[in-house]
């Protein structure tokens, strides 16, 4: 009588509420501790938290990254304008706005695909930075801490992305 | 499927997401792997950036210098098989001509006529728009040599179609195909293809090719038609600038 009262109790994990088998330590669907001490189930809800606060940090620097892809467009777009009154010079203005547009669609992108749209948006960017030093390397070190900061963001972007387990 | 418990060596049958033994987490953990494709693809692509800007000054300060040009070839062939090693067998079936049927071939040498006139006739519209647009003609850059249309042609069409293709469409493409959707992977290589060339106007066709290219690459497995088309497409435009030289 005991022993079969013992299995429906084990028949189903406390937490998820999937079905276990009798000789199952930890429930195969979310890793509940079905035999273990209150420690140790303890130490498994600790272990959620902290699973989910990372996940909500990660979400976090995604978000400020595709902030960073905008900041990144408006730059541009203010760019183009300034050496547009400075030369009144239409092209580098229409390849400054093409540039901008495409940091807006990656923005808008990296809603859905941060992953793949944070690599695009920090590889251009990295590009931009070695076109502009081959016209004047005078321009690697102008505005030098903004470039870290971008690139930081971007990086931490990609970092959590990369990292919460999902399809980029 | 048979999963193992890296952790305690227990044998599942069927698919778990914890081991009923040890309660580890059995789900393979993607995100390691991931961070290393990811940083594999970064890193690929800026030590190619940073070459690129090598490249530069190395042309400005040797210019119309065969060892120099032969040099800047090597060295980015190095980096390309480098990055290559570290996943090698992938890269290597690529060469493979399992899948190429004639029809294939007939579209590889047609496709690249084609689409080497329109650019051709797009980079003479943008010229006709914008001076700053002015391209350079590949032929009369080799005529400082004994033979330029052949030291043009392994630079300006062998080599790229070669080294490029194994760059984009094997390296890079391969380590984007691990961390996302093979269409992503397309539009993610063929639009850091159009970036790296270094130019706004090229971007509007080399991005379109490199779709083209990215997909046969994905559909076929193989490299094969994809370096033919770029061979193609590089030597019409070569030959164009050939003839303009001496008709002009």
């Amino acid at each position: 009588m005991e022993v079969s009262q013992s299995i429906i109790l084990q028949s189903e994990c406390k937490h998820c509420e999937t079905p276990v088998k009798e000789d199952h330590s930890f429930c195969s669907e979310c890793g509940f501790p079905l035999k273990g001490s209150d420690q140790d189930v303890a130490k498994f809800y600790a272990k959620r938290v902290m699973d989910k606060r990372k996940t909500n940090n990660a979400h976090e620097k995604i978000k400020a990254a595709r902030k960073t892809l905008f900041i990144i467009a408006a730059i541009i777009t203010v760019f183009g304008f300034f050496i547009y009154y400075k030369t009144q010079d239409l092209v580098p203005l229409t390849i400054n706005l093409v540039v901008s547009v495409v940091y807006v669609v990656l923005g808008v992108w990296s809603k859905q695909r941060p992953l793949i749209a944070l690599i695009l948006g920090l590889l251009l960017y990295l590009t931009l930075i070695i076109i502009t030093a081959i016209a004047d390397p005078l321009t690697l070190v102008a505005g030098i801490l903004w470039k870290i900061l971008i690139i930081g963001y971007l990086a931490k972007g990609i970092y959590s992305a990369s990292s919460i387990n999902k399809v980029a | 499927m048979i999963i193992l418990c890296k952790n305690c060596n227990y044998i599942f049958e069927t698919e778990v997401k914890f081991c009923s033994q040890c309660g580890q987490a059995v789900v393979k953990n993607v995100s390691s792997t991931k961070l290393k494709k990811v940083a594999t693809i970064i890193g690929f692509y800026v030590a190619m950036l940073v070459y690129m800007l090598l490249v530069y000054y190395v042309e400005t300060t040797f210019p119309n210098n065969l060892e120099a040009e032969i040099i800047v070839v090597i060295g980015f062939a190095c980096i390309v098989l480098g990055f290559a090693s570290f996943d090698l067998k992938p890269v290597l079936q690529l060469y493979n001509n399992k899948a190429i049927k004639f029809k294939h071939i007939v579209f590889a040498v047609i496709t690249p006529v084609v689409t080497s006139f329109v650019v051709y006739f797009f980079i003479g519209f943008i010229n006709s728009l914008v001076a700053e647009g002015a391209s350079v003609n590949y032929f009369q850059e080799y005529l400082y040599l004994d033979y330029p249309l052949f030291w043009a042609t392994f630079f300006i069409a062998l080599m790229p179609a070669v080294i490029e293709e194994l760059a984009f469409r094997g390296v890079l493409f391969n380590a984007l195909k691990e961390v996302t959707t093979t269409r992503l992977t397309i539009i993610a290589t063929a639009f850091l293809f159009a970036v790296i060339h270094f130019s706004i106007f090229s971007f509007l066709w080399i991005f379109p090719f490199g779709l083209l290219l990215g997909f046969l690459r994905s559909r076929y497995n193989t490299l094969w038609l994809g370096m033919i088309i770029h061979f193609i497409h590089n030597f019409i435009i070569l030959m164009i600038d050939y003839y303009n030289f001496y008709n002009y």
